[in-house]
C-alpha cells in the first residue's frame, strides 16, 4: 500500500479532543427485498467527537448494526445507501470510490464484531491476522508487523504474548479470541473503533473484564468509539453520549447522564424501567408491550404509537425532532413535561403536520 | 412507568396497546411445500419425473406386446403416426421399445430404492437409537459394505446369480448402495436423541418404537428424501452400466441399457437410435437431481448455499 | 499423529477379512461350481479331478476360505521359480495373479492420474469463479453445464466421444493404448489417453467445480471474511488467502476419496476405449469366471477403499489446524 496516496490518515488523537470526527446526517439505507422494501436505517444523524464514545443502543433488528455497516460500506447486497452523508473530517464516506475506503477501513476506522467464535480464520494464527492488518496498512515488514502483533496482544492483556501470537484461533477462549480482534482493530491506531456488541457473546465476568480494557485502551490512544449495544448497563459504564434507535430511527439523543436520569421518550423510559432494581420490591416485571413493527407494515407517523402508553391521536403525523433540554433532543409530540402538544390532542392531521415543521429541530 | 406522568393521559389499557405482528403463520409443511412450489426448476423437473412415470406406466399397459414384434419388412423405417420413431433394425417399433425401456428402468430404480430405503432406514435408525455397541457392530458393517467396490460387485452378483434378471438387479444394486441412506439416518439419529422434545416424550412415558417412528423419524427424513431421489437416478444409470457390459436385461426385454449398447452398432444408419434411450437418460437423471435439489432446499433452507 | 495412523491400520484389518468373506461367499454360493468352466468335453474327469486338488477345492469351504486368506496376506510368498504365488493363479492363462496384476497397474494409473490431475487443474478456478460472481452469467453458465455434465453417464459419453471424434471425423484412434505394430513412444501414446481421458474428465469436472463453488460459497459466507474485509484487504486478497485456503479444506478430502479409483480403474471406462487396465482385467474376470482373479480384484478395491479414506483423514489433519488425532 505504501506509495498510494493517503486518503486520510487519521490516527487517534490527531483531532482535538471534541473535534467533530464523524458526522452522519440523515442516513438512509434501504434492502430492496422480494416483499418490498426494508428501510433498515431512515433518516439517521448523529456526531462522534475525537476521543469521545457514543453508544448506540436499541433493540435487536432496529438498524444500529447497518448503521454501523453503512459507516464502514460493508453492506451486504442488496442493502444500499439511498440517501445522506457521512463525513469523516470532512471525507464523505457515502461518495467514496470502493479503493479509498478500503484505505480507511482497518486503517482510520476499525470494526471488531460480535461473535469472536467465528470472526477470526481458524486456519491462520492470530499473530499473522494481526500482522497482516499492520502490513497491509503501515507498510512494514513480515519480522517488524509480527513484532508489533505480539505487541498489541500484550497491550490487551494476553498473558505470555510471544507464545499466542503463535497459536490458532480455536485454541483461545472465547474472551481471549475478543481480545485478538481488539488488537488487530487498534494495531493500526485508528481514529475511530466501531464496536458492535463486543461484549454479548461472553460470560458476565469476561464481559466486565473486556469493558475495563476498552475502557483503558481509549485513555491511553485517545481514540473515538461507537459502542453499539442492546445492554444498557454497558452504556452506562463505557458510554459519553447516547443515541437511542427503533425501527430504523433515532428517538431519542443525549448525554449519558441525562438518559439515565431524565429519558423523555416513552421508549427510552419503557427501556430503563424494563431493567430490574436489585432491591426494589415489585411482583412482576414491567414490559413494553407489544413487539417491534414489521418493517413491512410499518405504521404512519410515530413508529412506536402502537406500543405506547402515552399514544394521542396525533401520533399518527410524524413527531418532530424535539429538543427537550439542552442538548437532548427526542423524536416525540409530547413536550418536555410530558404533556400533550400546545397544538392540541385531537388536532386535525393538516394542522399537526403544520406544527411538526415549525416545531422541527434542524439536527 | 413513571409516576409523574399526567395520569390522564395514561388512559390506555393492556388491551389496546399490542402492537399486532401481522405475519401470518404457517406449518412448517405448509412452508416445505410452498418453498418447495417457489422454486421452479424444482416444479418442472417434478412435472416431467410424472409425466415419463405416466408415460412409462400406461403405453405398455395399453400396448402390451407390441414393443416385441418385429417386422424383418421394415427394419430402419421412418417415423410414421403409431411409430413417432420410427423402427429399428429388426423393425421393433421405437417409440413402443422405448416406453417398455423407460418402464423397466425406472421400476428397477424405484424398486432398488426401496430396498435401500428399508435397509438403510432400519439399520440406521437402530444404531442411531441405541448407541453403545449396536451402533459399533453396524457400523462395522457399514464400513465393511462400504468398502467394497460397488459396481464390480453388483456385475459380479449380476453375472453370477442370474444375469438379465431384473430381479437379481434390483437386489445387487439396493443391498450395495444402502449404506450412504443408513449414515444419513443414524446422523440423524443421534443427534436428535438428545433433543429436547425427544427428552420430553419420554418423559410423557412414550414407549420406544413409539418414539422412533412418531418423532425422530420424521426429521431424520428429510436427508433420506433426498437421497432417494437421487438414487433412483443412480439406478438407473447403473442398470444401464450392466447393460452396456452385457449383464443387464437381455433382448427382447426392453431397457433403456439395451437399447443403448443395441444401437453401438447401426449408429452409422441410424445415429438417432441412441440419441433417444440416452437423452431419456439425461432427462431422468437432470430431473431427479433437481428433484432433489429442490426437496433439499424446501426442507430445510439453511443448508442451502444461495444457489 | 502415528498412533492414529498405526490404530487405523489396525482397525482395516477386519474390515478386509469382512470384504474378503463377503466376496467369498458370493463366489461359493453362486450357482455352478467354480470349476464349471473347465467342464468341456475334451477335459477328462482325472483332469478335472487334478484340477479341484490343485486349487483345493476338495476340501470344506471355510478350510478353503482359510487358507485362501492366509496365503493371500503374504504377499512376498513365491515358489522356486520365482513367481509371486500368494495370490493363486489365474483360471484364464495360469499365470500367478499377483503378476498378472502388477503388469496392468501402469496403464490405469496412467489414465487415472492424469485424469485427475487435469481434472483439478480445471474444476477449482472454475468452482471459485462461479461462486465469486455468483449469480452472474458466468456463474449461471458454469452451473448449467455442470449440472447437464455430472448428467450424463459415462459410458453414453464415452461412446459419444468415440462416435464423434474416431469414427466421425477420424481424429483420434479407437482403442487401446498403443497404435498395433506402430512405435511405442510417448506421442503415440498421448494421442491415443486423449478420448479416454477427456471421457473421465468431464465427468469429474462436472462434480468437483459443483463441490468446490458450495464449498466457497460456504465459506464466503463466514463472519471471518467479513473482518477481513473490515480491515481494508482487497477484494483479490480476501478471497485468494481468507476464503480459498479455507473452502479448499472439504476438496482436500475429496482427492483422498478418489484414491481408490487410481487404482480401481473406470471400469467403463477401459471396457469402451480398450485400454489395457485394471478394471478392464477385472471386467474380462468375470465374464471368464476367472474366481482368483475376481477375488483378488475386490480385495484390492476393497483395500484402495481403506487406503483412499485414510489418505482423506491424514490429509484433512495436514491443512486444517483445528483437527488434531
Amino acid at each position: 500500500m505504501s506509495g498510494h496516496v493517503r486518503v486520510k490518515d487519521l490516527r487517534a488523537g490527531a483531532l482535538k479532543e471534541g473535534a467533530n470526527l464523524l458526522s452522519v446526517q440523515d442516513l438512509r439505507t434501504y434492502f430492496p427485498t422480494q416483499d418490498g422494501v426494508v428501510k433498515a436505517v431512515d433518516g439517521v444523524s448523529f456526531e462522534i467527537e475525537a476521543g469521545r464514545t457514543l453508544g448506540i443502543v436499541g433493540e435487536s433488528g432496529c438498524g444500529k448494526s447497518i448503521t454501523a455497516l453503512s459507516i464502514m460500506r460493508l453492506l451486504e447486497k442488496p442493502g444500499r445507501i439511498v440517501a445522506g452523508s457521512i463525513s469523516l473530517d470532512g471525507f464523505d464516506l457515502v461518495k467514496a470510490e470502493e479503493s479509498e475506503m478500503r484505505q480507511i477501513r482497518g486503517n482510520d476506522i476499525s470494526m471488531i464484531f460480535q461473535e469472536p467464535m467465528t470472526s477470526l480464520n481458524p486456519v491462520y494464527t492470530c499473530g499473522d491476522q494481526i500482522a497482516e492488518a499492520v502490513s497491509l496498512h503501515e507498510g512494514k515488514g513480515h519480522r517488524s508487523a509480527w513484532e508489533h502483533a505480539v505487541k498489541m496482544l500484550h497491550d490487551v492483556g494476553i498473558p505470555d504474548p510471544a507464545r499466542r501470537a503463535t497459536q490458532y484461533p480455536h485454541e483461545l477462549s472465547g474472551g481471549m479470541r475478543q481480545r485478538v480482534m481488539i488488537a488487530m482493530a487498534l494495531s493500526t491506531d485508528p481514529a475511530l473503533l466501531i464496536a458492535d456488541e463486543p461484549t454479548t457473546a461472553l460470560d458476565v465476568t469476561i464481559q466486565a473484564q473486556i469493558l475495563e480494557l476498552m475502557k483503558g485502551l481509549r485513555e491511553q490512544n485517545k481514540m473515538a468509539i461507537m459502542l453499539i449495544t442492546h445492554d444498557l448497563g454497558v452504556i452506562a459504564e463505557m458510554a459519553h453520549e447516547v443515541v437511542v434507535m427503533y425501527a430504523g430511527k433515532v428517538v431519542e439523543r443525549s448525554d449519558v447522564n441525562t438518559i439515565f436520569d431524565h429519558p423523555h421518550h416513552p421508549y427510552t423510559r419503557g427501556l430503563l424501567s424494563s431493567i430490574p432494581r436489585l432491591g426494589e420490591k415489585r411482583k412482576r416485571l414491567e414490559v413494553i408491550k407489544g413487539v417491534v413493527p414489521n418493517p413491512l407494515n410499518l405504521p404512519k407517523g410515530c413508529l412506536f404509537q402502537r406500543r405506547c402508553p402515552y399514544a394521542m391521536p396525533i401520533c399518527s403525523t410524524p413527531p418532530p425532532f424535539q429538543e427537550v433540554a439542552p442538548g437532548q433532543v427526542s423524536l416525540c409530540w409530547l413536550t418536555p413535561d410530558f404533556k400533550p402538544p400546545a397544538v392540541g390532542a385531537d388536532a386535525p392531521a393538516q394542522i399537526a403536520e403544520e406544527a411538526a415543521a415549525a416545531l422541527s429541530v434542524a439536527k | 412507568m413513571d409516576s409523574t406522568v399526567n395520569p390522564t393521559l395514561a388512559h390506555r389499557d393492556d388491551a389496546e396497546i399490542d402492537e399486532v405482528d401481522l405475519t401470518p403463520v404457517r406449518t412448517y409443511w405448509q412452508m416445505v411445500r410452498r418453498r418447495f412450489l417457489q422454486n421452479r426448476l424444482a416444479v418442472v423437473a417434478f412435472i416431467l419425473l410424472a409425466v415419463m412415470i405416466a408415460l412409462a406406466i400406461i403405453v405398455p399397459t395399453v400396448t402390451g406386446d407390441a414393443y416385441q414384434k418385429t417386422s424383418l419388412l421394415n427394419p430402419n423405417g421412418s417415423p410414421t403416426t403409431t411409430a413417432p420413431l420410427g423402427y429399428d433394425d429388426i423393425g421393433e417399433n421405437t417409440f413402443l421399445r422405448l416406453m417398455k425401456a423407460l418402464q423397466t428402468s425406472l421400476f428397477i430404480g424405484f424398486a432398488a430404492v426401496s430396498i435401500i430405503f428399508v435397509v438403510g432406514v432400519s439399520i440406521g435408525s437402530i444404531a442411531g437409537y441405541f448407541g453403545g455397541w449396536i451402533d459399533n457392530v453396524l457400523m462395522r458393517l457399514v464400513d465393511v459394505v462400504l468398502s467394497l467396490p460397488s459396481l464390480f460387485l453388483i456385475i459380479m452378483l449380476v453375472a453370477f446369480f442370474g444375469t438379465g434378471n431384473a430381479w437379481v438387479i434390483i437386489f445387487a444394486i439396493g443391498l450395495t448402495s444402502w449404506t450412504t441412506a443408513a449414515r444419513l439416518v443414524r446422523a440423524a439419529f443421534l443427534s436428535l436423541r438428545e433433543a429436547d422434545f425427544v427428552q420430553a416424550a419420554r418423559a410423557l412415558g412414550a414407549g420406544r418404537f413409539r418414539i422412533i417412528t412418531r418423532h425422530m423419524l420424521p426429521s431424520a427424513l428429510a436427508p433420506i428424501l433426498v437421497a432417494c431421489t437421487l438414487g433412483v437416478a443412480d439406478s438407473v444409470v447403473t442398470e444401464a452400466a450392466l447393460s452396456f457390459l452385457g449383464f443387464g436385461i437381455s433382448p427382447p426385454e426392453a431397457s433403456l441399457g439395451n437399447m443403448m449398447t443395441n444401437a453401438i452398432n447401426f449408429m452409422v444408419r441410424q445415429p438417432m437410435l441412441i440419441i433417444y434411450p440416452g437423452v431419456t437418460l439425461i432427462l431422468i437423471v437432470l430431473a431427479a437431481s433437481f428433484l432433489g435439489d429442490g426437496l433439499r432446499d424446501a426442507l430445510d433452507p439453511r443448508q442451502r448455499v444461495e444457489g | 499423529m502415528v498412533t492414529y495412523v498405526i490404530r487405523r491400520v489396525i482397525q482395516a484389518i477386519p474390515i478386509l477379512i469382512g470384504i474378503a468373506i463377503i466376496s467369498f461367499l458370493i463366489v461359493h454360493l453362486a450357482p455352478g461350481s467354480p470349476i464349471d468352466k473347465f467342464r468341456t468335453p475334451r477335459v477328462s474327469t482325472e483332469q478335472l479331478n487334478n484340477l479341484i486338488r490343485m486349487y483345493g477345492l476338495d476340501k470344506s469351504i471355510p478350510e478353503q476360505f482359510l487358507s485362501w486368506i492366509s496365503s493371500f496376506f503374504q504377499v512376498w510368498k513365491t515358489d522356486n521359480q520365482g513367481h509371486f504365488i500368494a495370490w493363486g493363479f489365474s483360471f484364464t492363462d495360469g499365470r500367478p495373479i499377483l503378476e498378472k496384476v502388477v503388469e496392468r497397474i501402469p496403464a490405469t494409473m496412467l489414465l487415472m492420474g492424469t485424469a485427475l490431475a487435469t481434472t483439478v487443474v480445471i474444476a477449482i478456478p472454475v468452482g471459485v469463479l462461479a461462486a465469486v460472481k455468483q449469480y452472474s452469467i458466468a456463474d449461471k453458465v458454469i452451473t448449467v453445464l455442470a449440472t447437464v455434465g455430472y448428467a450424463l453417464p459415462s459410458y453414453w459419453l464415452g461412446i459419444m466421444l468415440l462416435y464423434i471424434f474416431a469414427i466421425d471425423l477420424n481424429l483420434f484412434p479407437l482403442y487401446g493404448m498403443h497404435t498395433l505394430g506402430g512405435s511405442d513412444d510417448l506421442p503415440d501414446l498421448a494421442w491415443h489417453m486423449v478420448l479416454p481421458v477427456a471421457s473421465l474428465t468431464i465427468q469429474s469436472v462436472a462434480g468437483w467445480s459443483r463441490y468446490m463453488r458450495a464449498s466457497m460459497l460456504e465459506v464466503m459466507r463466514q463472519d471471518y471474511i467479513r473482518t477481513a474485509r473490515a480491515k481494508g484487504l482487497p477484494p483479490s486478497r480476501v478471497i485468494t488467502k481468507h476464503a480459498l485456503r479455507n473452502a479448499l479444506i472439504p476438496i482436500v478430502t475429496l482427492l483422498g476419496l478418489t484414491i481408490p479409483t487410481l487404482l480401481s480403474g473406470a471400469v467403463i471406462t477401459e471396457a469402451i476405449f480398450g485400454w489395457p487396465g485394471l478394471g478392464n482385467m477385472g471386467y474380462q474376470a468375470v465374464i471368464d469366471r476367472d474366481y482368483p482373479l475376481v477375488l483378488a480384484f475386490v480385495m484390492i478395491g476393497g483395500a484402495m477403499v481403506i487406503l483412499g479414506n485414510l489418505i482423506a483423514d491424514i490429509l484433512y489433519a495436514v491443512v486444517d489446524p483445528r483437527i488434531k488425532y
